[in-house]
């Protein structure tokens, strides 16, 4: 009885948690096995709860409703390239906030700050209107480029800068003779990976479940995203849910290999600020 | 190696001007040392030289070429960083050889030159290992080297020895001296420590409030210091100040005290033209007086021995003001009982108050 009696918080604990990651997971499950049943057994009562044998045809039945492939293709396209240039450009950005003293500065922050407090839908008009303006309507580089250089992400990163980065180490380059770029290149960067590594992934994640963009930008299907595909084949009178879960299981797998390989920097980068003695 | 020379250089933040009229010329391979207490803006000069601050006014030249305009690679010159910023990421060799790499040199000759600067400072065995698998000292050797590699003009070091613990600190002034004595490359070190600015270089500056207060060899200051700032900064334990009246009849000068004890120093074209005066002893110059001296002894009660081996510091009250003496005699004497100090006439220091 005492045996237990001290066991209970560790036993509590993990209960907790196992229920908390089954939970998590079993939207991903079931979106995985109704990936394999047909339309008539996904409506069955109850629905299965396992995995079915329609895998093939249902890969099939999602070919010929969209060119899964090339949609993917276009979501990876967008994403890899959106990612890029944010890390890119918000850790420039960062990095003229954090190293150079110029008139203004705190105020112009101050008002990159305040614009990550706006809605997001409440700009939904004027990015319409702007993307119609500048002739960029219906094209990829309407979904990626206008994000690049974005206000949560050089925020991330100059702080991360703040707390990792001393003012001698930026002299002690200078003094070296590197130019501005080159020490925001050979020392500064490589100091912020972590940092780098957490705007890429929230990067990614945000690009490549993007909606709202893709759905007010693309007209033409040959230029449709992952998420604008898979709704777009709801409307049908008949929807083919088990090839639909099938291509929504399938769009999750890349999030999923690029969490495995990057968690470990993203969770550094996360923490940083936090525990650094 | 280059002069470096200043002309009237002044630097302000906003209304605040830190450095004022600053005029100083540090000669081909000399050590000069910059000192002075927190905030007398010797780092900031120090980064004036060095081209990471522009100064608000004045010139600054070096070999005679006004180099104001020209950024810290263009001068050539090296810097020590009092936390040694070194690059985290990279190996200690990398660290090293970064500057060559920026000058676009090739990688046998950066190899051989940072090999070479490693031997120098016994660096060898380290060259793989990140700053972060270093001690404080060789951390501080791997600056030295960094800088020491690319031959630079000037180099300049800003308190680099401030984050080290006593004992390393006496060790890596030695190997700074030996360094200079090695390649004599013009050198101007700051510090707030006096014993460092002492026994490394061959001048030193004494700065306070943006002022240079003096300038001269170590013994210069100590012997015959300025004003009562230099004269308080210099030596250690710090120099005593009473305040005088001065009269100069006779063969000799004399002071009065406010308590009416005098004491007399020889007539010197160095004696300020006030009678009102401030007299500085140094308490290695105060011994404790023979019993019968009348001449240049002040009386006094012992307050406070303080035993140190191989001398004693007497904490002594004259008059309301606690003089120290340091007491090499180790003369036997007590607390709280009547004590009388001596001091020649000629190490009597007198300054304008």
């Amino acid at each position: 009885m005492p045996a237990l009696t001290r066991s209970l918080p560790a036993v509590s604990k993990h209960a907790v948690m196992i229920v908390g990651v089954l939970v998590t997971i079993f939207p991903f499950v079931w979106v995985a096995m109704m990936g394999t049943h047909t339309r008539s057994e996904i409506y069955s009562s109850p629905p299965p709860f396992y995995f079915g044998d329609n895998l093939i045809s249902n890969y099939e039945r999602l070919l010929e409703i969209m060119p899964f492939w090339l949609v993917l293709w276009n979501s990876l396209y967008v994403s890899v390239l959106g990612t890029i240039g944010a890390v890119f450009f918000c850790s420039m950005c960062a990095y003229g906030f954090f190293a150079y003293q110029f008139r203004g500065k705190n105020v112009i922050f101050g008002i990159m700050i305040a614009s990550m407090m706006v809605p997001p839908v409440l700009t939904l008009i004027p990015f319409f209107l702007t993307v119609r303006f500048l002739g960029i309507l219906d094209t990829h580089f309407a979904l990626w480029f206008p994000g690049v250089a974005n206000a949560f992400g050089i925020f991330l990163i100059r702080q991360y800068m703040t707390t990792s980065i001393t003012r001698d180490l930026l002299d002690a380059a200078k003094v070296d003779g590197a130019s501005d770029f080159r020490i925001y290149w050979s020392v500064v960067l490589p100091l912020i990976k972590p940092a780098l590594a957490t705007l890429a992934i929230v990067m990614f994640i945000g690009l490549w479940n993007n909606f709202l963009t893709p759905l007010i930008v693309l007209s033409t299907p040959e230029k449709y995203v992952l998420t604008l595909a898979l709704r777009s084949v709801q409307s049908l009178a008949n929807s083919p849910w088990g090839a639909i879960m099938l291509g929504t299981f399938l769009s999750m797998v890349p999030l999923l290999v690029a969490f495995l390989f990057f968690s470990k920097q993203m969770m550094a980068g996360l923490t940083a600020g936090a525990v650094k003695g | 190696m280059a002069s470096v020379e200043l002309k009237d250089l002044t630097k302000s933040f906003g209304d605040l001007t830190v450095l004022h009229n600053l005029n100083l010329t540090v000669e081909e391979g000399e050590f000069v040392a910059l000192v002075g207490p927190s905030g007398c803006g010797k780092s900031t000069l120090l980064r004036i030289i060095a081209g990471l601050e522009e100064p608000t006014s004045g010139d600054l030249t070096m070999d005679g070429q006004w180099v104001n305009d020209l950024s810290p690679r263009e001068r050539n010159i090296a810097m020590v960083f009092q936390s040694y910023a070194l690059y985290p990421h990279m190996t200690v060799a990398d660290n090293m050889g970064f500057n060559l790499r920026i000058s676009g040199m090739g990688k046998a000759e950066i190899k051989q030159r940072v090999e070479e600067t490693a031997e120098i400072l016994n660096l060898s065995e380290l060259m793989s290992r990140k700053p972060s698998q270093l001690s404080g000292g060789q951390r501080q050797r791997v600056a030295m080297g960094r800088a020491l590699v690319r031959n630079p003009d000037v180099f300049l070091f800003d308190e680099p020895l401030s984050n080290l613990d006593a004992k390393l600190r006496v060790q890596m002034r030695e190997e700074i001296k030996r360094l200079h004595k090695r390649v004599r490359t013009t050198s101007i070190y700051v510090t707030h420590d006096q014993i460092e600015a002492m026994t490394l270089a061959d001048r030193i500056v004494i700065l306070h409030g943006g002022h240079i207060q003096q300038v001269g060899t170590p013994t210069e200051l100590y012997r015959n210091p300025a004003n009562v700032f230099v004269a308080g900064f210099i030596g250690s334990p710090s120099m005593n100040f009473l305040d005088a009246t001065l009269s100069t009849g006779g063969d000799r000068a004399t002071l009065s005290l406010k308590d009416g004890q005098t004491l007399h120093c020889p007539l010197s074209d160095r004696l300020p033209a006030e009678t009102e005066v401030t007299v500085g002893l140094r308490p290695e110059h105060l011994l404790v007086a023979p019993s019968g001296a009348n001449d240049n002894v002040l009386h006094g009660t012992l307050e406070l021995l303080e035993p140190t081996g191989a001398q004693n510091h007497l904490r002594v009250s004259i008059n309301g003001s606690t003089l120290t003496a340091v007491d090499n005699t180790l003369a036997s004497v007590t607390v709280d009982q009547p004590v009388a100090l001596t001091i020649e006439p000629e190490k009597i220091h007198v300054f304008a108050r």
